[in-house]
């Protein structure tokens, strides 16, 4: 017997999870992209 | 005279054997005569060759059958060598038939007609090349490739060995220089969900359903990785559907991308350089994403921990010799093993079944509407964006690394012979394979 509860719970989830993770991931880029060039630009 | 001493094959071989040897000189000719894959069908090919001529013993395991009750042994139906279907019978007591929890043959008869037996008594040792759940049916391997199939992969070694190889080879800069392309690689695991749900609806159970859907992540060793934990039954078709379906990658993306885009759309230009990205950023990024990812999803830990230690080797300048082995002799090492035992863990009993045929229609099902979200999320952010992305990179969020981005590049010269889109179709090219391993985290995590 499916758990149809359980199966809707992990693909939204999951793929929310999946979603989140890329965009906190894409927000790190950023962040450590600004501080490189902050960094680099210190040296200079 | 020597046949009569001989224990020859042909008694057990069967159409199912010839069939799967058919399929298994295929794969050998698509990787010879088409090149496709080479270093992947070659050795699947030739495994599930191997794995289907009876009595070679390659991925044979032993186990022990025992009485379930005590009782007399009233009839001993099966003799030493005889082959038996999952369920027939081996033993007749009088309290009720002792059946085979497996397919497979016996290989010695330890009590006889007559005789009474006690509950949990051993009454035969049976081989079988069948992946059980130990916790149930245990068995120990005795081929070569059963014990490279238990202890590589069953015991999820050589998955994330693959996966640290593969970081060692990847680039993540066009990923790192232009990063909301990993939105992409996000959207592409939609794929994997509508997957999951689909085998479900067709009667799957969830934890197989799960295995089925991690095909759409185009990523080889996370589909070994995800199935060899929660159904490693269906281990041969999910590997074989993943592989297969990456190597058709050239067939299966242009058409999703042509139904879902204009030619306009699939002509717009995108500027060839990217910014550069600075060495730090390089070395960051992996342990960044070791970090944030497995402190949010843990059971990816062996999956995108591996992939980022092999990618650290690559962008930290002072591990050349690791990362020169992990790119060359150790990923060569490591296939050889892998493929092998993933071509063997097919013979006939298992892979000739219905379920295959579905797992094969729900893999190719993922792969498509994978590239399908991927484009439709392009489309989508261009509504928003002032510089315009070419909606086709979306597709390259089907992993596949790098095969779906060259795709995009081959489309994308057809439709414009300025375009140069390889660099940035490897940035959802990337990003869709640490999705697909974050995807098979959660899967784990919820139903492991």
């Amino acid at each position: 017997m499916i758990d149809w509860g359980l199966a809707i719970k992990t693909a939204i989830g999951g793929f929310g999870l999946v979603f989140g993770i890329l965009m906190l991931l894409w927000v790190s880029v950023e962040l450590t992209r600004v501080v490189t060039e902050k960094i680099a630009g210190n040296k200079k | 005279m020597l046949l009569g001493l001989l224990e020859t094959g042909f008694p057990l071989f069967y159409w199912g054997n010839a069939l799967m040897i058919v399929i298994g000189l295929g794969f050998i000719y698509l990787a010879i005569a088409k090149k496709m894959e080479p270093l992947l069908l070659v050795p699947i090919g030739f495994g599930m060759i191997l794995v289907n001529l009876p009595l070679g013993g390659m991925m044979d395991y032993e186990m022990t059958l025992k009485a379930p009750q005590a009782g007399i042994v009233m009839e001993v139906p099966m003799h030493e060598g005889d082959a038996f279907e999952k369920g027939g019978v081996i033993y007749k007591l009088d309290t009720g038939e002792v059946t085979a929890p497996v397919f497979g043959r016996v290989d010695s008869l330890k009590v006889s007609q007559g005789q009474s037996v006690e509950k949990g008594q051993p009454l035969a040792s049976l081989i079988t090349m069948e992946q059980t759940n130990q916790a149930e049916v245990p068995t120990h391997p005795v081929g070569l490739f059963s014990r490279i199939f238990k202890f590589g992969v069953m015991w999820q070694i050589l998955p994330p060995l693959m996966f640290l190889c593969l970081g060692a080879l990847t680039d993540f800069g066009p990923m790192l220089a232009n990063p909301k392309t990993m939105l992409l690689g996000a959207a592409a695991q939609f794929g994997v969900y509508l997957a999951f749900f689909l085998a479900l609806i067709v009667g799957f159970s969830m934890t197989e359903a799960a295995s089925i859907g991690i095909i759409g992540g185009a990523e080889g060793p996370t589909t070994i990785y995800v199935t060899s934990l929660l159904a490693p039954h269906i281990i041969g078709a999910t590997a074989v559907a993943c592989y297969s379906y990456m190597a058709l990658v050239p067939i299966i993306l242009p058409p999703v991308i042509r139904l879902l885009t204009t030619k306009e759309e699939r002509g717009i230009y995108m500027k060839p350089s990217l910014r550069k990205v600075s060495k730090l950023e390089k070395i960051l990024f992996p342990l960044i994403t070791t970090i944030v990812v497995i402190l949010i999803v843990p059971s990816s830990a062996p999956l995108i921990g591996c992939f980022m230690v092999g990618n650290l080797f690559n962008e930290c300048g002072v591990t050349e010799r690791l990362n020169k082995t992990a790119q060359t002799t150790f990923i060569d090492i490591i296939t050889i093993f892998l493929t092998l035992a993933i071509g063997a863990s097919m013979p006939a009993q298992i892979f000739l079944q219905s379920r295959t045929l579905l797992i094969l229609i729900l893999g190719v099902i993922s792969f498509a509407s994978a590239a399908a979200a991927g484009v439709i999320l392009a489309k989508i952010m261009n509504l928003f964006l002032k510089e315009k992305i070419n909606p086709m990179i979306g597709a390259a969020g089907v992993s596949a690394v790098p095969m779906s981005a060259r795709v995009v590049q081959v489309m994308g010269q057809k439709e414009n012979k300025q375009n140069f889109l390889l660099m940035h179709a490897m940035g959802p090219n990337v990003a869709g394979a640490i999705g697909a391993a974050i995807a098979g985290g959660v899967f784990l995590g919820i139903l492991g």
